[in-house]
């Protein structure tokens, strides 16, 4: 018998290339705001410290430095890894130790470091997470395994690369509304369309950042939710999938089989159908990522999901609002804090605190994260719902 | 004794188990080897040591098929460290007409690749310690 649990508060770190800090001082930075809410230290149990790449600051043993770091030295703590999933990974972990009764209060912090490293060296690492035998010695790049998928998706579904565009400038028109957001700016649809190539089909605008950042939640079982809010935001659904190592080894690459999987998990999970989700926070590592995200996740039929960019039914005032927080592409994606900040940003939302008005996504009682890791391998959806 | 060393493609990863090292020691005869289940007659392309399904030790038999069609491919600008010397390159992954696929660069384009664009297997020496497979259109 499981206990439910919610979200009862959030906190997140400014993202960009942060010199200025180490990990350290990210994870203060978004925890701060949580203990000034009143969540001391006293009231946590445990922690779970989400930190993908430990390659790109040297840093072993993270969630020992962390949690000392944050006062938390005498609590238990762990860390998780699975690549870009490992926000919401660390979610899942740290639901299961509260909804078990192991625990009734846990920090989980997100944080990545990686601007410690030159882009051509974060790029050699990223392409260590391919297959160390088969890819990795013909250089199959992090953009490179979503290249493959978007020349095959082009192909199969005769996209125009300008669609891809469109959801670049979508995701950079709401980054320049998030304070918290790497690259804050707007950019045009054609100097998305014509910009610098990257791994042809796809562009530097159809690429995620090399971002430093953290975020942070705490979540808390049922009976104790009402000593720290009156907003809890309920875990109502989770959905994992996973995918083949190798991408030659799909049976598609215009859909991410994993993600289908957990995204039909999270729905029973929740009892909801994709009609019922109010906004989305998809893991737009890259452009053809996130269109791939609306047709997995139910959104859009295979091959239809350009209608949506097309009516822009995916903006704050659309149908299905995704990513309007700047999304990986223009908030930024430090590997560790993306999932915790996917469920920070939809926390927000149904607070009804977006920082800007015109980015704040009316009357949200269903919020769905999808959180993909690598090319897919890895893939978690949450699924929350408001709780007031 | 010791045996001169072999590594796949371009950039290297320096582990070389005894079955790879066979994989790589045929392939420097030109010969691209799979592997075959001896339990339960899986094949595999690349070749692994233990089969996927039964996890029983594979053995590696020839793959003879070098036609083939680009099921996808990617141009590579921006590389990672360890192939800035080589870019741009094309990687393609090939499709063959049993359905087994395989990813390598493709080497002598003179235009822009396309989907379903005939593929012809080939091998090469990149450099005294390196083999590969190729694509050639």
């Amino acid at each position: 018998m499981t206990r439910r649990v919610a979200v009862v508060a959030g906190g997140h770190a400014k993202f960009g290339k942060r010199y200025d800090a180490t990990m350290r001082e990210l994870c203060a930075e978004a925890y701060k705001p949580i203990y000034d809410e009143g969540i001391t230290q006293d009231k946590i149990d445990a922690s779970v410290l989400s930190y993908a790449a430990s390659q790109f600051t040297g840093q072993g043993a993270g969630s020992a430095l962390i949690a000392d770091y944050l006062g938390l030295a005498d609590k238990p703590h762990l860390r998780v890894e699975s690549a870009c999933t490992t926000g919401t990974a660390s979610l899942r972990a740290a639901w299961g130790m509260v909804a078990s009764g192991l625990y009734d209060v846990m920090l989980v912090l997100g944080v990545e470091q990686m601007n410690r490293v030159s882009s051509a060296r974060a790029t050699e690492l990223m392409a260590q997470a391919g297959d160390m035998r088969w890819e990795y010695p013909f250089g199959i790049s992090f953009p490179a395994f979503y290249a493959l998928m978007a020349s095959r998706y082009m192909h199969e579904y005769n996209l125009p690369h300008e669609v891809l565009s469109m959801i670049a400038v979508k995701s950079h028109h709401y980054g320049a509304q998030n304070p918290k957001a790497h690259l804050p700016r707007e950019v045009s649809l054609e100097e998305a369309n014509n910009a610098v190539p990257i791994c042809r089909p796809l562009n530097l605008y159809d690429c995620s950042l090399i971002t430093d950042g953290a975020a942070a939640v705490v979540i808390a079982a049922e009976d104790r939710v009402k000593e720290f809010t009156d907003e809890p935001m309920w875990i109502k659904g989770i959905g994992a999938g996973a995918s083949e190592m190798m991408i030659q080894d799909r049976s598609s690459l215009t859909s991410i089989p994993g993600a289908k999987r957990a995204a039909k998990a999270a729905y029973k999970m929740a009892g909801l159908e994709p009609k019922d989700i109010d906004m989305a926070e998809v893991h737009d590592c890259f452009t053809i990522a996130e269109l791939i995200a609306y047709e997995d996740l139910g959104f859009a039929e295979p091959g239809k999901g350009r209608e949506i960019v097309e009516n822009k039914e995916n903006y704050h005032d659309g149908r299905i609002p995704v990513n309007v927080d700047g999304g990986l592409k223009s908030k930024g994606h430090p590997l560790g804090a993306t999932g915790v900040s996917m469920t920070y940003e939809i926390l927000n939302q149904m607070r009804g605190t977006a920082q800007n008005p015109s980015r704040q996504i009316d009357d949200v009682q269903y919020g769905l994260a999808h959180n993909v890791g690598q090319s897919g391998q890895f893939v978690n959806i949450f699924i929350f719902e408001r709780g007031w | 004794m010791s045996e001169k060393e072999l590594y796949l493609g371009y950039a290297t990863d320096k582990v070389v188990t005894p079955f790879f090292r066979k994989f790589l020691e045929a392939l420097e005869q030109e010969k691209l080897m799979k592997s075959v289940c001896p339990n339960c007659g899986t094949e595999f392309l690349p070749p692994r040591q233990h089969c996927q399904k039964c996890l029983s030790e594979t053995e590696l038999k020839e793959f003879t098929e070098r036609e083939a069609k680009l099921y996808s491919y990617v141009i590579v600008d921006f590389p990672p460290e360890s192939l800035a010397s080589r870019a741009p390159y094309v990687v393609a992954i090939g499709e063959f007409p049993s359905g087994l696929r395989l990813t390598a660069h493709i080497t002598n384009l003179t235009s822009m690749p396309e989907v379903g664009m005939p593929l012809k297997l080939a091998f090469d020496r990149v450099d005294e310690k390196k083999i590969t497979y190729k694509w050639l259109v």
